[in-house]
């Protein structure tokens, strides 16, 4: 499904090194690190938006070179993938609904009208209840999350990159949000890769987790198996949540 | 950026896709009817202004009842422009350069990229096409608001009569000089929007990048207009012909 191989980048001065990362189809993966171990950087990579020094990206069959690799190349890869950046990234410009119908519209050809359709559907089905005209400021951070969500599923990705998912967001409002994410991927067999350093997300079920630091993949393996670890990085990653 | 943001113009207005009327429709009421009071007060002012200077001038010839013509054909040619072009650099470049700045810090850009949407299609090009008709006709409103600053200074205060002043004008403008007026407020308007869009996607994602993104917009729109009326005026007095 997702398959990367030796990342390094960027090109000039490179901070990834040498990634490695697997996900099979309808599988999770989270990438734990702390601040500025280079998670969003990664997720910039595997999109084609950071010139990389070298290294493999494939997707679903799609499969770039990432230093050689053409803006046109990029696009067969970025089609097959949704992303949720931390920000949450909606189009300040436009309403909530155009955030959603806008690569539907661009990529998948359907009108005006089952666009908003599909919109709306999909609204519904990442459980937020906002006005379909508000504007991307007037909603919580909350619901933010959830808009950029239902925009990132559009288009039926193979794989959905979830930057700091929960970040700022409470207990509850994080909960709803991974049940949402939850929910999608049972019902569309989409992979997941959580980019994060709040190590609740790899106290999922059935997540295997990969452990960054300083732009390397240092550690990989389930849950059991880190906190056993007695690698100094991965040991206060994996019991972070027990510090006061 | 200047030819894909021209051809993504030209897609915006042929193309039979909903939306893009609709953004050139905000991008002009905003870029260009936004700016309508202030060029108007500050045309008035510029020609109350060039009115005394060229009056005193003139005065010590015993001619300053000659300030209505040289306003006629100046303010066409040169003065109008100008100032509708620095008025729309100081309101307009900054405001374009700090939102797409914004809009990159937040990773709104990425995310366009990420969906493999241009953003010089959807930010840029309408901006363009907005400033492209809107520089001309607000050029057109302050041709005619310094020759009315210049009959305030004339009549009210250096007693000349109001039937001599717009004799004076209408004997000094030409249409040539009108139209090489509104010729130069095109090519202000595509370098405004080139490069103050230019400034503001290339920029750092960090939120201290847009304010320097929007200074450098200023000042870099400020001295490509200035060069492009230099050069201008420069290809109509060396080359034989064009410049009477």
């Amino acid at each position: 499904m997702l398959d990367v191989h030796g990342l390094t980048g960027p090109a000039e001065h490179p901070f990834i090194r040498d990634v490695d990362l697997r996900v099979a189809h309808g599988d999770t993966v989270v990438v734990l690190g702390a601040i500025h171990s280079g998670k969003s950087l990664l997720i910039r990579h595997l999109l084609g938006l950071e010139a990389a020094a070298r290294g493999t990206v494939a997707v679903d069959g799609a499969s770039v070179d990432a230093a050689r690799a053409t803006d046109a190349d990029w696009k067969r890869v970025r089609r097959r993938v949704g992303v949720v950046f931390e920000s949450s990234a909606l189009l300040r410009h436009i309403t909530v609904i155009e955030n959603v119908e806008l690569p539907l519209v661009e990529h998948a050809g359907t009108g005006p009208d089952d666009a908003r359709r599909a919109a709306r559907a999909l609204l519904h089905e990442v459980g937020v209840d906002v006005d379909d005209d508000a504007a991307p400021a007037d909603l919580t951070r909350a619901e933010q999350r959830h808009v950029a969500l239902a925009r990132a599923v559009a288009l039926e990705p193979r794989v959905v990159l979830l930057d700091e998912p929960t970040a700022g967001l409470d207990a509850h409002a994080s909960h709803q949000l991974d049940d949402a994410v939850d929910r999608l991927q049972a019902a569309r067999g989409f992979a997941v890769v959580v980019f994060s350093h709040d190590v609740r997300h790899a106290f999922r079920p059935a997540a295997e987790i990969a452990v960054m630091s300083d732009g390397r993949i240092i550690a990989r393996g389930v849950r059991d198996e880190l906190l056993a670890s007695d690698d100094p990085v991965v040991h206060r990653l994996m019991h972070r949540r027990k510090e006061p | 950026m200047a030819f894909g943001a021209a051809y993504w113009l030209g897609w915006l207005l042929l193309g039979k896709r909903a939306g893009g009327s609709t953004a050139l429709a905000r991008e002009f009421d905003d870029l260009g009817v936004g700016a309508l009071r202030l060029i108007g007060g500050a045309s008035v002012l510029v020609g109350l202004i060039a009115t005394f200077q060229l009056a005193f001038q003139l005065q010590h010839y015993g001619a300053e009842s000659l300030s209505g013509r040289v306003i006629g054909w100046f303010a066409a040619r040169e003065i109008g422009p100008l100032v509708v072009a620095l008025i729309v650099v100081t309101r307009s470049a900054s405001a374009i350069a700090g939102e797409l700045a914004a809009m990159t810090a937040t990773a709104e850009i990425d995310a366009m990229r990420a969906m493999g949407i241009d953003p010089v299609k959807y930010l840029v090009a309408p901006k363009l096409g907005a400033l492209l008709v809107a520089l001309p006709a607000l050029t057109i409103v302050s041709d005619g608001l310094i020759t009315f600053g210049g009959w305030i200074a004339s009549t009210l205060f250096l007693r000349s009569d109001t039937l001599y002043y717009l004799g004076e004008v209408r004997s000094a403008f030409a249409l040539r000089d009108f139209g090489i007026g509104l010729g130069k407020s095109v090519l202000f308007a595509g370098v405004i929007a080139v490069v103050a869009a230019d400034e503001g996607l290339n920029t750092g994602r960090h939120v201290g990048a847009i304010g320097e993104a929007t200074s450098r917009a200023v000042v870099f729109c400020l001295l490509g207009v200035l060069a492009a009326d230099t050069f201008v005026n420069a290809v109509f007095y060396f080359i034989p012909g064009l410049a009477s």
